[in-house]
């Protein structure tokens, strides 16, 4: 009980402030001649550009620890595994919805956040509850929560030529680059981008050993990736297409865990993605569609030189293919709509390994809904189907699955200083991955797919002053997870194996705050906090010894804060980052627990106008300032205080 | 701003812990147990717990409070020999030797081969020379008094367990990381010369060997987890052939005076068994000696000659910290212990 007392808290010491948001002055309705975006403040998080740039993330999951609900997963250094679970879900609740494609990979699941690229991201949007574009893949529409990405490079732009370019390095020999031309013409567009990067990654960690503190230096943690792409799209009357490819080469060593007395690491991990994607929108009248196609085959290579099996090793190399497709529609009136679609995602999995699986997988989703606009509330409702089967060349097979989903919302209309209440529910599931249900001993085909249902009530404030905006958002839910799928060791301590074993229920409290304060043309002043509280335990069994436990790695408490403050072209933005204790193990005992953590970043910067638009922005960066010795994952240890430099052109 | 920092500070005590009271351990050990709790890959917690006989009380952190460090990771054997006692980690590949009285650290010993982990299992003496299996396919001898590896003796793939008799040690070859192709094959090294002499096919995936009063090698083949069942054969070590293969379900033998426990965890059903083998006759004389009917996953069971008393843990489906329950050899049980997780092994004071 104690622990709601600070939520109250929160909640009074933020009412007296007052505050808004980036996409506060927009309508309820944004509509072009192509796009129809209905306006769903009460959950979304956005970060732009300059965000971004400010915030000078490594990566993409660098980035997503800004969102409120969101508990990152990092095993550690560039390019290292992240993962972003919302509100206690697990990842692969949610979906990413790069320019309008959603990613897939059948293999893990989510892909791994720490591989995708920052430096072309124009805008990230997050949101769980009530989607904002009905025209998302279905996919992404019905998944638990959503990340939706959009890129410089494949847009359409006001100006003739758009550049893009960074350059930056900083410690442990990080080095990279970025840059991105588009050249668009009144009708069409083309563009091209490629980036570079690649580090050292032999950071210096501090760990608690006992009485003693060891220190040491990361080992085998060297990282270099390259990307490149292309893309055009042409604009004709009623419609839009678009078509890129993408490529992505990466390898990396993978240093491990810190394991006591024993600092031997030699596995490689080599990865390699191309993907083909093209995507149609189209509208007739008061219908809107959007459709798109996505071939995608991603390669990894897993090297072990040092394995004590009887080849002395082992070389797994995995190739996932992808290709799906779909169509969403939104037939658009003043006082209702119908909006809703479909689509297919094929996919396989070939190892070079003779005993594993070779599955295929046919996952199909269909989904549709409508809304009503009354003068008091909004109502919205969806109900979504998924079939999925699967055939395996070199085994057994899982069970089918076939499902129906419902989603609801009732939204108040706007009141007073534009305050709203929401209310909704959601059910959705997560189909199990190829590794979790082939991979060697530890997969296993009798899993169920991973049920889900939150309950959300809403209420947000975003008054609008003079010189000053609020928004203030805040959320608190009720989320239940069944026949949770994890790993746990079975036959012995070294045989694990994925079980249906688990169900949990969270409840939480999720606080957004933003105030933008322009003193003058000078002085600028912009506050971003966020405050996320999880209680999520394990309801499994009343007689197991984890009964009503918080579930291990997830925090109870979580809390951003950034402070930007900007005088003429100079400003300093002072970022901060807390995450309590969380436990390893579901059981709660002081043996399990790994230490919360804080840290504080900060970024210098200063932008440089070379001429009518056109601008180069020079950002100096510090992270983790107070060098903290902190992990989000228990022996994976994260680097201590470190600097980067760099430089950003902007042209249009 | 000064809000802000004000709620932060609030998260921040809010999340401060109450630290346990910690059980005060003798300077020196007597009159008590000392477990070997596994603890779990990745995660550096394996541990030792003391159980004080004379109040029942237990430390889950006796190596960390006498030696001042942690002990690492995965834990896999404990045993003494003359005034000092070793322990095996597997994964931080080190072998702890620790005064048997004081158990102040006396040398820890790097268990590396050209900057790969050994990764050693189990641990058996023999004439003042320690041999200490390693999943590298060897088997290391260590002189007692320097304690420096003196000899690295190659048997099979993945050696786990050995034992000694008639001046030759037997060593289980798992090949536990090379599945589902496992080893089946027992090692015979001629401690004279240290080398390996003979290899004797015993079944799939050999695990626990055990050398009864007469001198016979007992060994169990674990099989393959599925179709294959954990059974346990006997080598005459004259011959030095299998010459009994037994129809009962095993996965561990445990010596009590001259008769063996014969635990039996199935993770399929999770149930536990613990009958009585008198290996002179060769015949399971009570196939439910022992009620472990309640327990969540069977693991570790050892015999205390002092105080003739039977303990056996539970290693609550490995990921919750484990308990100790010690039985007399009538079959009651007096006495149950909280201790760290995956408690294995046992070593017992006087």
């Amino acid at each position: 009980m104690i622990k709601f007392a600070y939520i109250a808290f929160f909640l009074c010491c933020f009412n007296v402030s007052g505050q808004i948001d980036t996409v506060q002055n927009i309508s309820e309705v944004y509509v072009s001649t192509l796009e129809l975006i209905l306006i769903e403040k009460t959950h979304n998080l956005i970060l732009e550009r300059d965000d971004i740039i400010e915030l000078q993330p490594t990566d993409i999951g660098d980035l997503l620890r800004k969102v409120p609900g969101a508990n990152l997963r990092s095993y550690g250094g560039l390019g290292g595994l992240k993962t972003v679970s919302m509100r206690s879900l697990g990842a692969n609740h949610s979906s990413i919805v790069v320019d309008g494609v959603p990613l897939n990979n059948s293999q893990t699941g989510q892909v791994n956040l720490g591989q995708l690229m920052v430096d072309n991201v124009e805008k990230l949007t997050s949101s769980v509850g009530l989607n904002s574009n009905m025209l998302l893949p279905v996919s992404a529409q019905i998944s638990g929560s959503n990340f939706v990405i959009q890129t410089m490079e494949n847009s359409f732009a006001r100006d003739t030529l758009t550049i893009r370019a960074n350059l930056g390095g900083g410690s442990f020999g990080q080095m990279r680059g970025y840059a991105g031309v588009k050249y668009n013409p009144n009708k069409y567009f083309v563009s091209v981008f490629g980036s570079a990067q690649k580090a050292q990654g032999n950071y210096k960690y501090s760990v608690a050993n006992g009485l003693e503190q060891i220190n040491g230096t990361r080992r085998n943690n060297k990282y270099q990736d390259y990307n490149f792409g292309i893309s055009t799209g042409v604009k004709f009357k009623k419609g839009q297409w678009r078509f890129g490819y993408r490529h992505k080469t990466i390898e990396q060593e993978l240093p491990g865990s810190v394991i006591f007395y024993n600092e031997t690491a030699d596995e490689l991990l080599e990865t390699s993605s191309d993907r083909l994607f093209t995507d149609f929108k189209f509208r007739i009248k008061k219908l809107y569609t959007h459709s798109f196609l996505n071939a995608a085959i991603d390669h990894q290579r897993y090297f072990d030189p040092t394995y004590l099996n009887a080849a002395g090793e082992i070389d797994n190399q995995f190739n996932n293919r992808n290709v799906n497709g779909g169509i969403s529609f939104i037939y658009y009136r003043d006082k209702w709509n119908l909006f809703g679609g479909i689509e297919e995602t094929v996919s396989n999995l070939e190892v070079n390994d003779l005993s594993f699986a070779e599955p295929t997988r046919f996952h199909s989703f269909g989904m549709i809904g409508g809304r009503l606009n009354h003068d008091l509330v909004t109502i919205s409702a969806q109900l979504s189907g998924q079939y999925l089967f699967e055939e395996n060349n070199n085994g057994n097979v899982p069970r089918t699955i076939s499902r129906l989903n419902p989603f609801l919302s009732i939204k108040s209309r706007e009141w007073g200083q534009r305050s709203q209440l929401e209310l909704w529910y959601r059910n959705s599931f997560r189909v199990p991955t190829f590794n979790e249900l082939y991979y060697n001993n530890i997969g296993n085909i009798n899993l169920l797919p991973e049920d889900a249902h939150q309950l959300n009530a809403g209420f947000l404030w975003t008054p609008s002053f003079r010189k000053f905006k609020l928004d203030w958002k805040s959320n608190i839910f009720f989320n239940q997870v069944k026949n949770k799928i994890v790993a746990v060791p079975t036959k012995n301590l070294f045989i694990w194996s994925m079980q249906n074993i688990g169900k949990t229920n969270t409840f939480g409290a999720e606080i957004q705050f933003e105030a933008k304060f322009e003193v003058n043309e000078i002085w600028k002043f912009v506050l971003n906090t966020n405050y996320t509280y999880q209680k999520t335990i394990d309801i499994t069994d009343p007689d197991s010894p984890t009964y009503l436990h918080q579930v291990a790695y997830i925090p109870e408490h979580t809390a951003n804060a950034d402070i930007t403050f900007q005088y003429h072209q100079t400003g300093i933005r002072i970022s901060n980052y807390f995450v309590s204790h969380r436990y390893v193990l579901n059981e709660n005992i002081e043996s399990n627990e790994i230490a919360g953590f804080f840290l504080t970043d900060l970024s210098v910067f200063h932008t440089f106008n070379l001429g009518t638009n056109q601008n180069l922005k020079l950002i100096g960066n510090i992270k983790n300032i107070f060098n903290s010795s902190y992990a989000y994952i228990r022996s994976y240890v994260m680097p201590g205080v470190n600097y980067s430099i760099s430089l950003s052109y902007a042209f249009n | 701003m000064r809000l802000i920092s004000v709620a932060f500070l609030l998260l921040f005590v809010s999340c401060k812990k109450d630290v346990p009271e910690e059980v005060l351990v003798s300077e020196v050990l007597s009159n008590g147990t000392v477990v070997l709790c596994e603890g779990l890959f990745q995660q550096n917690n394996s541990t030792l717990s003391w159980i004080n006989k004379e109040d029942a009380s237990v430390s889950n952190t006796l190596f960390e409070t006498k030696v001042g460090r942690q002990l690492g990771d995965t834990g896999n054997d404990i045993k003494r020999y003359g005034n000092k006692v070793y322990v095996v980690v597997n994964i931080s590949s080190t072998i702890e030797v620790l005064d048997a009285s004081s158990f102040q650290s006396i040398k820890q010993i790097s268990m590396q081969s050209g900057g790969v982990a050994k990764q050693p299992r189990n641990i058996e003496f023999y004439n003042g020379n320690a041999y200490v299996t390693c999943y590298d396919g060897y088997v290391d001898v260590i002189d007692t008094a320097s304690l420096t590896i003196t000899a690295r003796i190659p048997v099979g793939l993945n050696p786990e367990d050995l034992t000694v008799s008639l001046n030759k040690l037997y060593v289980s070859n798992s090949g536990g990381l090379n599945t589902p192709s496992m080893d089946s094959t027992v090692s015979v090294i001629d401690l004279t010369t240290n080398t390996e002499i003979e290899r004797i096919t015993v079944g799939l995936n050999p695990g626990r060997c055990i050398t009864d009063s007469e001198g016979d090698v007992y060994v169990v083949t674990r099989g393959d987890y599925g179709a294959i069942p954990s059974r346990m054969v006997r080598i005459n070590t004259i011959t030095d052939v299998v010459v009994d293969h037994f129809g009962f379900d095993v996965t561990g033998i445990t010596k009590m005076n001259n008769k063996f426990l014969i635990s039996y965890y199935d993770f399929s059903t999770t149930q536990s068994s613990i009958g009585l083998f008198d290996p002179v006759s060769d015949v399971l004389e009570n196939s439910s000696y022992l009620d472990v009917t309640g327990y969540t996953t069977l693991y570790g069971v050892a015999f205390n000659p002092h105080t003739n008393t039977i303990f056996v843990s539970d290693a609550m489906a490995f990921t919750n910290s484990g308990y100790v329950y010690e039985y007399t050899t009538s079959g009651a049980q007096i006495a149950n212990y909280h201790v760290g997780l995956n408690p294995s092994k046992f070593l017992f004071y006087e």
